[in-house]
């Protein structure tokens, strides 16, 4: 190359509390150019962004950027103020002044929306707070803002992850629009679709490092270099197709931000969920453990009627839920590993509300061991454990309460390939044990891997129901995307 | 003609429907600061038989005056998603100093009351410090700044007394005529200079999310140390005022100031959990706090129930804004 | 150096803050021998611990509270009140002293459980709320004993109640004994109950803990009512201690507990901390206290220590782990 990149990393690594997240990863972007960075959750993306973007540094190895280049970076996580308006938002630390020299707030949502329909955003108020506006328009805000600072290198960290097809379509005709002007871009994504449709160079990432640029590749080849094993030996063999009568049965139910719902899920089978995020399955999982529970319609475990108001009205008719988000929703950090094991079956263990702390013990040390947890021991906090371990211990609280429902929710998010295949093995193992196991994930392949049978979700409402001969990761993304028009 | 979807036809509110729905904190204050105002005159007018005037409207603004400051002071700390109990022990190490050094003249008060700001920012800047780098929660910050600044207060004045000109009286709470008013009115004016400047803009995205903010590249530090001395020269500037208002010091008596600063930062609709109210509604705050004062007074309450009807009310009115504002939000 | 780390036992962070408090309390002590001969004879050192135990009781209920990220405003009040209600129902008589008991620590729990029922089913930050109450409860004794002008008003606590605050078992002060039952079942409940462990799980991340199947609301107001009866307990020792029930007795109490609570290690945000080194922290203060008395330091002093010593400590080991 003799034209100096816009932005390089020299094998740069990381490491977060013990965990390592980029081992000498190396990477270079041009101006005028879309270089995608492509890896499995946990691989090493988002870190190496927020390297690049100098937001934190790295322990080895340096990042090259052209000094004359302005550097925007739009966030995985949003980092809108919820409770300031989007005006002030999209302007922070560029707000109009007064001749008093005064920020001009009255001037700032007439300028925001002018900067916004240059962008082409007609339908979002900017005068709404942050707090106000959908998950989707708070992520083109989000976009929107970084664009609008006119940056010469522009990182992208998933930004597609909360869109529908045609702001997708706009986001991409904004990056094109950039790229034409000479803007460098680098832009992660897991939806190979997009990848290919917008990229003009491709890096590959594998737990933490780069494992071959490319300016063309083919899908399954791709997938090969990222998960380091053909996908037939990244999932283990389906479970045999369930019989007998439903474990959990909906009718009719509806929860804040949902169609009304029917599904039927048996002993045995793992049933797939699928759809972009923001679509209603959160309302549909948490909806079944009571958090908040369903408004309205029927719902029945083992063909009984059950009320399920709260998170303990679930447990109790052998329900379990594993969030995704699981340091927000599901683990206790600073906690050992015993303690967030055994939490929900206390009461079992213990004798006038003492905790019989033998009996507990065991219980913990055989869970570990079960599930292969690698602690160093029971009373280790949890904080410390690699996303993958700290997965398992909430799948193994979730086993030790005799649940025989499983409420799986995108449960291989940010957890490392090896860790992956071993929750997909367990996963499967629990199925051929009888479990009955709702599995929702945002990586279609997954679903199309692990399930017989999967429901689409679009807008709060189940729009497919895809049965085993027409599985595919394929099927089910042009199924979550299918606009309305297309699907009457 | 396919339908849109459902981003692109979410109807917008309209800009009356967004003003009120995003300063309701405000507006149910400036609510029950009327209400408290109709009560007085009612209260007042039913026991003395004729309508409240000059003299009361100057008595009532005087005596809230300390207050207000205090509580404006108060509500910079609180939007950081912050607390601020050091503020009593400020008002009276201001006090205090107040009334030893003032002398006879109204020269020497004025340049006196300028190192007593001073002293006031100083000791807000070592609560900022503590609390920006110190890496500590601000509420055990200030727990042990205010015992330092109590202590310093009773050093300065070991016992009640010293003295005050009148003409400083005169110029700060003139008991004649409610001019005091004109220095709400310059709080005010301020408070609206500071939130369209660049401090002002952060305050509120740190109290939002300081994490994110700091991504987006606000000085957290910075705009915290600007945060809490301006708190503290507020503060002391509260003790100025009640120096003043007293024409003597007292070491003690600016102590309660801590927590009426945080009712009335409440009553105010600023909240607690930060980034969310203004300065205009910690002074409503004040005044609510000190008319519902005299309308027990008025209304011959056994003053011993004071503490009572108070805490009842400040109960009252958290629960009845928080069902209000949540109606009027979800109703959007 | 290296090999006598070896044999310290392995700790987590959390374990370690309450080992600091721990050394804390006692190099505070050794202080106090080192500027004060004699400061450590057996009569001062049980004087201290008689005292700190007051404080130790309150913060006790403190702690609960602030364990979910509460916190207990009302307690000045709520120890007032606990006072003024043990005199005027005992009448200074034994033979009423358990129904006075038993009504003061009621009227604790009582006032506790509605604080909590007013955060956790209102939704009212535990600041206003407990503020609110602590208002409420001194307008409603100042009211009722006509601001303690009351005839009942002056009596004496029962001597059952005074010798368990003066008299001594086996060479102990009843208090210590009355204190180190509590250390005891306090720091039970808070390791081996499943009460503890819902109350970390709440403190630490309540929406997970709520997914886990913890009552957060029932939770809640139990920690509340729990901090109102050590209130009222506190109160009784001190009406036992002082003899007669006094206006604002228990306003020390308030910001002291609070201090007591977070140099004992307890993370003010909630979910970290044990009551051993809030009982450390207790014993802390009011050595420092004793110490700055023996050397007849002037108020002011004493004020500015306390608060130095407060910040060093905290500074010491109180820091948030992560910026």
């Amino acid at each position: 190359m003799t034209v100096p990149a816009a932005i390089a990393a020299c094998s740069v690594s990381k490491s977060f509390g013990g965990v390592r997240a980029l081992t000498k990863a190396s990477f270079a972007a041009d101006s005028g150019s879309v270089h995608a960075l492509v890896g499995e959750n946990g691989a090493g993306k988002s870190t190496l962004i927020k390297i690049l973007g100098g937001r934190i540094a790295p322990d080895e190895g340096e990042v090259l950027a052209d000094p004359a280049l302005r550097i925007g970076i739009v966030f995985q996580e949003l980092t809108l103020l919820p409770y300031m308006r989007v005006a002030d938002n999209l302007l922070l630390g560029r707000e109009p002044r007064s001749h008093l020299g005064l920020i001009d707030r009255a001037a700032m949502p007439g300028l925001a929306e002018r900067s916004l329909a240059e962008l082409g955003i007609t339908h979002i108020d900017p005068r709404a707070l942050a707090a106000d506006i959908s998950l989707a328009e708070r992520q083109i805000v989000e976009i929107a803002r970084v664009i609008l600072a006119s940056p010469g290198i522009l990182l992208l960290d998933e930004p597609t992850s909360a869109l529908v097809e045609r702001e997708v379509a706009w986001l991409f005709a904004r990056i094109r629009a950039l790229r034409a002007a000479g803007t460098a871009i680098v832009f992660t994504s897991h939806r190979w679709a997009e990848i290919a449709a917008i990229a003009d160079r491709i890096t590959i990432f594998r737990n933490g490092s780069d494992v071959g640029s490319f300016d063309s590749i083919d899908e399954t080849e791709a997938i090969t270099l990222m998960t380091g094993r053909r996908l037939e030996a990244l999932f283990p063999a389906r479970p045999p197709a369930p019989d007998g009568a439903p474990a959990l049965e909906l009718a009719g139910a509806r929860a804040a931000g949902t169609a009304q719902l029917d599904l039927a899920l048996h002993p045995g089978e793992i049933l797939g969920v699928g759809g972009l995020a923001g679509h209603g399955h959160r309302a549909l999982f948490f909806g079944l453990f009571g958090a908040p529970g369903f408004i309205e319609g029927a719902l029945r475990v083992a063909g009984k009627p059950r009320r399920i108001r709260t998170p303990r009205d679930a447990i109790r008719a052998g329900i379990a839920l594993v969030p995704e988000d699981r340091k927000s929703e599901g683990l206790f950090l600073p906690l050992k590993v015993r303690d967030n094991l055994t939490l929900p079956i206390l009461r079992r263990l213990s004798r006038l509300g003492a905790i019989d702390l033998g009996a507990e013990r065991r219980i913990a040390s055989d869970t570990i061991a079960r599930l292969a947890i690698r602690t160093p021991s029971a009373a280790q906090p949890v904080g410390a454990l690699s996303g993958g371990n700290q997965q398992k211990v909430l799948l193994g609280r979730w086993l030790l309460t005799k649940a025989r429902i499983l409420l799986l929710y995108d449960v291989t998010r940010g957890v490392d390939v090896a860790t992956k295949h071993e929750i997909y093995e367990l996963v499967v193992r629990l199925a051929r044990e009888g479990y009955a196991i709702l599995f929702y994930s945002s990586d279609a392949e997954e679903l199309a891997h692990l399930c017989r049978r999967v429901l689409v979700m679009r807008r709060g409402a189940i729009v497919a129901d895809l049965p085993a001969e027409q599985l595919s990761a394929e099927a089910i993304v042009s199924a979550a995307m299918r606009e309305a028009a297309d699907a009457a | 003609m396919p339908p849109e979807t459902s981003s692109l036809t979410l109807p917008r509110g309209s800009r009356l429907g967004h003003t009120i729905a995003q300063n309701i904190g405000l507006i149910l204050a400036g609510s029950i600061l009327l209400l408290a105002i109709l009560g007085f005159v009612l209260i007042y007018a039913l026991e003395q038989h004729r309508l409240p005037g000059n003299f009361e409207l100057t008595s009532t603004v005087n005596s809230a005056m300390p207050l207000v400051f205090a509580a404006v002071g108060q509500s910079f700390v609180v939007l950081t998603k912050g607390i601020d109990l050091s503020v009593g022990g400020v008002v009276d190490l201001a006090n205090a100093m107040a009334a030893v050094t003032m002398g006879k003249t109204l020269g020497s008060a004025l340049l006196w009351s300028v190192v007593i700001l001073f002293v006031g920012a100083a000791c807000g800047l070592l609560n900022g410090l503590l609390v920006g780098l110190g890496r500590l929660q601000p509420i055990v910050v200030t727990l042990g700044t205010l015992s330092i600044f109590q202590g310093l207060a009773i050093r300065v004045l070991p016992q009640p007394g010293g003295a005050i000109p009148p003409s400083f009286t005169d110029l700060l709470v003139n008991p004649n005529a409610p001019y005091a008013l004109i220095f709400i009115v310059l709080l005010g004016l301020g408070w609206a200079a500071f939130r369209r400047s660049r401090p002002g803009v952060d305050l509120y995205a740190i109290g939002n999310d300081e994490a994110a903010s700091r991504t987006l590249g606000v000085n957290v530090l910075r705009t915290k140390i600007i945060a809490y001395m301006l708190d503290g020269l507020l503060a002391a500037a509260a003790g100025l005022f009640l120096a003043a208002s007293a024409t003597a010091g007292d070491a003690t008596t600016g102590d309660s100031y801590t927590l009426t600063s945080i009712v009335a930062v409440v009553l105010g609709g600023v909240s607690l959990f930060g980034g969310r109210g203004s300065a205009i509604g910690a002074i409503a705050g004040a005044l609510i706090t000190t008319l519902i004062v005299d309308i027990l007074f008025f209304g011959h309450v056994d003053p011993l129930f004071q503490s009572f009807y108070e805490g009842v009310f400040l109960l009252i009115a958290v629960v009845a804004g928080g069902v209000i504002g949540g109606a009027i939000r979800r109703r959007r | 150096m290296k090999a006598a780390m070896k044999y310290l036992p392995r700790l987590a962070p959390e374990s370690w803050r309450v080992v600091y408090a721990i050394v804390a309390a006692i190099v505070l002590f050794l202080i106090g021998e080192a500027v004060h001969p004699g400061f450590l004879g057996l009569a001062n050192v049980e004087t201290i611990l008689v005292i700190a135990s007051f404080v130790g009781l309150v913060a006790a209920g403190q702690c609960f509270v602030i364990l979910i990220g509460g916190i207990d405003l009302s307690v000045p009040w709520v120890l007032n009140a606990g006072a003024i209600v043990l005199a005027t129902t005992s009448m200074g008589l034994d033979a009423r002293a358990p129904l006075a008991v038993a009504a003061t620590l009621g009227l604790g729990i009582a006032v506790g459980a509605v604080n909590g029922a007013g955060v956790a089913w209102f939704g009212i930050p535990a600041v206003v709320m407990t503020l609110a109450m602590n208002g409420i409860i001194e307008g409603l004794v100042l009211g009722f004993t006509g601001g303690f002008t009351c005839a009942a008003c002056s009596a004496y606590a029962p001597p059952v109640v005074q010798s368990l605050a003066h008299g001594a078992l086996l060479g102990v002060p009843d208090a210590l004994w009355l204190w180190v039952v509590v250390i005891v079942l306090v720091s039970a409940v808070l390791s081996i109950t499943r009460f503890g462990r819902a109350t970390y799980a709440l403190g630490n991340n309540p929406r997970a803990a709520v997914l886990a199947g913890v009552d957060a609301r029932g939770l809640t107001i139990m920690l509340y009512a729990a901090s109102g009866f050590f209130a009222a307990l506190a109160g009784i020792m001190l009406v036992g201690f002082g003899g007669q029930a006094s206006l604002g007795m228990g306003d020390p109490y308030l910001f002291t507990s609070i201090a007591a609570v977070v140099i004992g290690g307890v993370n003010i945000l909630g979910g970290r901390g044990h009551y051993l080194g809030v009982a450390a922290g207790a014993v802390s203060l009011t050595v420092l206290v004793s110490v700055l008395l023996a050397l007849n330091m002037p108020d002011y002093v004493r004020s500015i220590a306390y608060g130095v010593v407060i910040l060093a400590l905290l500074l010491a080991y109180g820091r948030e782990t992560e910026t």
